[in-house]
């Protein structure tokens, strides 16, 4: 209540200075409200029903999607950047396949086989969409090990993509989990003796393997509960886990971006002389370092610099990180004795602090300089 | 005016001269050990895993349960005393596992016991097929009076021992009575290689030596018979 006279005071103050101005701009209570109206009437009454554009603007579903699917991606990405997406689809596949197969299929010991048999042999498409749930099985085992190959040879595990790759290592592990819980489900006998081997094998695991095989069969044999125990699993608790680690994994995809396969080169530093051959694995950031015409650039520059040259050598991205940390640092300790030299503290300082840590800017990591540019 | 008139006003690394009583931080009122703000977070927190576990818990015991409930002690006949002899095994399938069908059936190969190898006559022994291996299915063979498995080559003798291939320890065996004149199987215990019997393994599990520390027991399982 004590500020209110005071801020009128200071409104009137403004006023007298520019006051026309302000009674123009200020719509009346009136006005904001009809204009409110037709806003809110707006979708209904001039152009139709928009269901999708409302839905849009309430969820920003299409910014979003654009953000997820509309990234730019490093030069030189290739086929071999499929492979990911590929076990995702089989992944999917496997899920509606296998809905659909537990719309037939009775989890008890003594009906799985018969239930297994009359939806393969009677039930209209039945073996078709078995051999695809049977078949697709392999095929993602297939797929995940090639996608594996191809991040290990490309060096997409190293940093900052680390975590990116333990989520797939447990998402491997789930799916062979899958593959073991599945394989009892149509209780013939190499079903039955495959589950009673790999029960074993749990088992004799030193210390907690009887225990842990205890809760695998439900029992100290394997028994009714046992089939209904692996069906539940393959069932529900392990697809829910990977579906959600899924979800993680394109997450950090869409965060982080992708990789430059390792035989593109780093672009060109600005400045650098066109004769001169950037080696593989110089971080971009050294073309900050290379005097041109005895000119050494402040760090808020050098961030123009990154970027400028990002876009006119494309978004090639070096990937090898422990090179680059040491080439970032070194040339900065050698600016550091020639500024020193010349007797100009005042530029070299904040510079080898920038070049020191390269966090330090804001920016994305060195390797990274590219796709940090892309994602923002 | 050389004293400065608040006391407590210090110089640059001079202490103060009169110790004021600690204020307390901002947000708490006299007597407080903590915010309110802080108070009404722990507790919402508190009251959130007090919920979580009110529905983990019992979850976590209904899946893990079968670790630790010992199933009904089951004894099935398999024919006539008369029809087993000392000198030769014989074949019988009974069930072992109620519930599962033909799955839980199982053979095992009973003979008399035999004062060659240091066994009461009246008794019965009956060895399990069940591989100490990996728990395939093993083969009394005649010729060779051996049993053999077929997945990986174990070897046992005529008591059961391993004599060969993978498996870590001798056959399993089941207990026996005779009730009627009927020759009954009972549960299922493991032996060492010296055929003491102990608490039944999962195959591939050890059953002397040092190594068997590694597989505790297990409470789903029946104590073995005493011999």
């Amino acid at each position: 209540m004590k500020l209110l006279p005071s801020r009128k005071k200071q409104s009137e103050a403004d006023g007298s200075e520019n006051g026309t101005e302000e009674a123009v701009a200020k719509p009346t209570r009136a006005e904001r409200t009809a204009r409110a109206k037709q806003l809110a009437t707006h979708h209904g009454t001039q152009s139709g029903i928009d269901v999708a554009g409302w839905v849009d603007s309430r969820t920003n579903a299409t910014g979003i999607f654009t953000a997820m699917m509309s990234r730019h991606v490093p030069k030189g990405t290739n086929w071999f950047y499929t492979l990911g997406s590929a076990t995702m689809f089989i992944f999917a596949m496997q899920a509606i396949t296998g809905v659909f197969l537990s719309m037939y299929y009775t989890p008890s010991a003594t009906q799985a086989y018969a239930s297994i048999t009359h939806m393969t042999n009677e039930v209209f498409m039945g073996e078709f969409v078995r051999g695809m749930h049977k078949w697709g099985a392999s095929l993602m085992i297939i797929l995940i090990f090639l996608h594996m190959a191809r991040t290990f040879f490309f060096g997409a595990y190293k940093y900052p993509r680390e975590l990116n790759w333990v989520i797939g290592v447990v998402l491997l592990i789930l799916t062979t989990v899958m593959g073991l819980t599945g394989y009892l489900l149509p209780f013939d006998q190499r079903s039955f003796w495959a589950t009673i081997v790999a029960n074993n094998i749990t088992a004799s695991g030193p210390v907690v393997g009887p225990y842990l095989a205890d809760f695998l069969r439900a029992g100290p044999d394997f028994s009714a509960t046992t089939l209904s125990r692996f069906y539940a699993l393959h069932m529900m608790v392990v697809p829910g886990l990977i579906a959600a680690l899924i979800g993680a994994h394109l997450f950090l995809v869409v965060k982080l971006g992708t990789t430059a396969p390792p035989w593109i080169r780093a672009p060109r530093p600005k400045g650098a002389r066109p004769t001169e051959v950037v080696p593989a694995g110089v971080a971009v950031e050294d073309g900050d370092e290379v005097p041109v015409n005895g000119a050494i650039p402040v760090a808020g520059e050098s961030e123009t610099t990154i970027d400028e040259a990002n876009e006119a050598e494309g978004e090639a991205v070096d990937a090898e990180t422990p090179e680059q940390t040491e080439d970032v640092v070194a040339p900065a300790e050698a600016a550091d004795e020639s500024a020193a030299s010349a007797g100009e503290p005042g530029t070299d300082v904040p510079q080898a602090e920038a070049d020191a840590d390269p966090d330090a800017r804001g920016g994305a990591p060195t390797d990274d300089s590219g796709d940090g540019e892309v994602n923002s | 005016m050389s004293e400065p008139l608040n006391k407590n006003s210090k110089q640059p690394g001079e202490e103060p001269r009169v110790k004021l009583p600690e204020a307390p931080p901002r947000g708490y009122f006299e007597g407080e050990s903590m915010t309110r703000r802080h108070v009404f977070t722990v507790a919402s927190q508190a009251i959130g895993g007090v919920a979580a576990a009110a529905v983990v818990l019992p979850v976590v015991g209904f899946a893990v349960a079968p670790l630790f409930t010992r199933g009904e002690e089951r004894w099935e006949a398999v024919g006539p005393a008369d029809d087993f002899d000392a000198e030769d095994y014989k074949q019988v399938v009974f069930t072992e596992i109620t519930g599962i069908g033909e799955a839980g059936k199982t053979t095992a190969y009973v003979r008399k016991g035999s004062p060659e190898y240091d066994e009461d006559p009246n008794e019965f022994i009956a060895v399990s097929t069940r591989c100490a291996h990996l728990g395939c299915p093993v083969r009394f063979v005649q010729a060779a009076q051996n049993f053999i498995c077929p997945c990986h080559g174990g070897v046992y003798d005529f008591l059961g021992k391993r004599i060969g291939g993978p498996p870590v320890r001798p056959l399993d065996r089941f207990q026996t009575r005779v009730r009627n004149g009927q020759v009954e199987l009972g549960p299922r215990y493991s032996v060492t290689n010296q055929l003491k019997a102990v608490r039944v393994r999962d195959p591939g599990e050890f059953t002397g030596g040092i190594w068997e520390y590694l597989y505790p027991p297990r409470p789903s399982t029946f104590p073995p018979p005493s011999n």
